[in-house]
């Protein structure tokens, strides 16, 4: 998904360069026919009715599940039984379910801190380097990117191997010779540590594209001004690059927290959340009681939490987004 | 001065070893004859080059299957939210009409949408709908999850172009759907590829719904069934390594395809902050 998402911010301003004249509005004012008229309303009837179909059904649809009792066997006999607040106070008085909510954050937090720190870093390292050795370092984490997340997995499995994996070979080639046969999969902290890491791997080339981008876009005279007052590079950075660039961080920050909050296929193909759900989150917790267990209505109450936290990071990302945008909606 | 560039490009080339050594680590597994993986052996290239992973990986049971149902819903969702997502941006982009500005403010909602934490809402969706273990319900979500995505960069796209051009062709005698179609159309080709493939990447990559709506082997996706390689490979690396190879081949050519207009796509993003 990743690959895709990312563009949801880039591109869409892709033409905030494009002639105003093209912009939104800029139609010819015929006042014709009637169908005239009707055509952008017909033109955008399909897309309404899978949004509201296909979106739009299963938001209200989480919601009205989640305070209904729905297993198995009410759901094969299509009985309507409502519950109120059951689901919630279930998961909510569940000790289990706190332990996987605050991992899930730790875990978005540590994921997110150091793909936006390390995506920053290199960012600014890809304005220091030769052009040859730029287009090297691209190209590596346009792999890194493109690489589909199940493949991915897979690589990182065979990598972090036990017995044959090139990691402990190489630790012990090294003089680590503990790591001989070494698991790193025995607890859910280093497996999640595991996951942690393929996921920030597949994450920084993203965040250091369009960083590098906002980072040559900062006007040089700028640079040459700070040079002229005799500037360190640390205060040229607080000063001139920083400020420059906080917006886009801020935004890249709110859409790393929003992807890896979610994270689901890495976490599961790792090691289905196990040892012992060690490294559950509260997607694959979501899977585990609807699909896995058939308990519609307290995964659904899980989904309800879910959506509510990812909510508050989208009112605060689009928010910034549209000001960003503004006039050109 | 000269040292510090010197530094900073030696530091770069290590990042670049970091990131691009998983693929080289897949290819050159993949390449390796099975007794030279499974040995206590430290060879980071491979003594001798086989294709007899990929031959295994090709004949194993379900992956021609897999390749084939994950092409077929990947495409056929993605060629769907084009259509519909270009229709869409058509209006958004060139018309001015009542309620212009909700319908884009949807749109860019309905881009957010957490789809993961929708996955119970849609398992019942789907199963009322009779599609539980049967590929048009993945193509339908996966419509669904790209169709605002489509909508969106293509107006953006689509704002790109000159409405002069258009227009010009108007004036030289062309209908609305003439000029569309000599004018708009062509000029739309690259964006309309841009958008494709990351639509395509997307569905491609899709897994929970793939794992949560399908149980019948016949009708898994290939990343649902890699997943389950450990049971179809056992400790065969090698093969594993193939199939993943076999498996991100389409995604890696589509990139290199679209590299450019990806990155100048994020360049024109990040300017504005």
């Amino acid at each position: 998904m990743t690959a895709v998402h990312t563009t949801d911010a880039a591109v869409p301003t892709n033409n905030s360069s494009a002639p105003r004249r093209a912009a939104p509005g800029g139609a010819p004012r015929r006042r014709g026919s009637t169908f005239d008229r009707l055509l952008p309303y017909l033109l955008l009837a399909p897309a309404l009715v899978a949004i509201l179909w296909l979106i739009g059904w299963p938001v209200l649809s989480v919601l009205v599940t989640s305070f209904r009792k729905l297993n198995l066997r009410e759901l094969t006999r299509g009985e309507v039984v409502w519950t109120g607040l059951d689901n919630y106070t279930e998961i909510l008085g569940d000790p289990a379910f706190w332990v996987i909510a605050v991992r899930t954050v730790v875990f978005t937090a540590l994921v997110v801190l150091v793909s936006v720190l390390a995506g920053l870093l290199i960012a600014l390292l890809m304005r220091q380097i030769s052009t040859g050795v730029r287009i090297v370092l691209q190209v590596a984490m346009l792999l890194a990117w493109a690489m589909p997340l199940l493949a991915a997995t897979t690589v990182y499995q065979w990598i972090f191997d036990q017995q044959y994996g090139i990691l402990n070979k190489t630790l012990v080639k090294v003089g680590f010779d503990s790591f001989a046969g070494y698991s790193w999969f025995s607890t859910g902290t280093s497996t999640l540590a595991v996951t942690g890491l393929l996921i920030v791997w597949q994450a920084i080339p993203f965040l250091a594209f369009s960083l590098y981008a906002g980072a040559i876009g900062i006007p040089k005279d700028q640079y040459e001004a700070a040079g002229i007052d005799g500037a360190s590079t640390w205060q040229t950075f607080r000063a001139v690059t920083w400020p420059e660039l906080k917006p886009l961080l801020l935004m890249v920050t709110f859409l790393s927290m929003l992807w890896d909050f979610k994270v689901f296929t890495q976490i599961w193909a790792m090691r289905k959340g196990g040892p012992d759900g060690g490294s559950t989150t509260l997607p694959v917790y979501q899977y585990l009681e609807g699909i896995s267990k058939s308990h519609f209505g307290v995964a659904a109450a899980v989904s309800v939490v879910m959506v509510a936290l990812l909510a508050l990071l989208t009112v605060q990302y689009l928010r910034r987004l549209v000001r960003s945008q503004e006039g050109e909606l | 001065m000269k040292t510090k560039k010197v530094s900073a490009n030696v530091v770069a080339l290590v990042v670049a070893l970091f990131f691009a050594f998983p693929t080289y680590w897949m290819v050159a597994t993949a390449l390796k004859p099975r007794k030279d993986l499974l040995s206590s052996g430290y060879d980071l290239v491979p003594f001798s080059v086989t294709g007899s992973n990929f031959a295994t990986a090709w004949a194993k049971p379900g992956f021609l299957t897999a390749l084939g149902n994950s092409l077929l819903v990947s495409l056929g969702a993605v060629l769907a939210a084009i259509v519909v997502g270009l229709l869409a941006a058509l209006a958004l982009s060139r018309m001015r009409f009542k309620g212009r500005k909700g319908f884009v403010m949807m749109m860019l909602v309905a881009q957010m949408a957490p789809f993961e934490a929708l996955l119970i809402p849609m398992f019942l969706m789907m199963r009322d709908l009779d599609l539980l273990d049967r590929l048009p319900a993945l193509a339908l979500i996966y419509f669904a999850v790209t169709l605002p995505f489509c909508a969106w960069t293509l107006r953006g796209f689509v704002n790109g172009i000159p409405l002069e051009l258009e227009e010009a062709a108007m004036v030289d005698g062309c209908g609305r759907w003439g000029a569309f179609r000599r004018v708009t159309l062509p000029l739309l080709g690259p964006g309309l590829v841009a958008t494709s493939v990351f639509a395509f990447v997307t569905a491609w990559n899709e897994f929970l719904f793939a794992l949560s709506l399908i149980n019948d082997q016949a009708k898994q996706t290939l990343p649902v069934w890699l997943s389950g390689f450990q049971s179809a490979f056992g400790t065969d690396w090698g093969g594993a390594m193939a199939a993943s190879a076999l498996f991100t081949l389409p995604v890696l050519v589509f990139f290199l395809i679209v590299q450019r207009k990806m990155v100048t796509g994020v360049t024109a993003g990040a300017v504005k902050g």
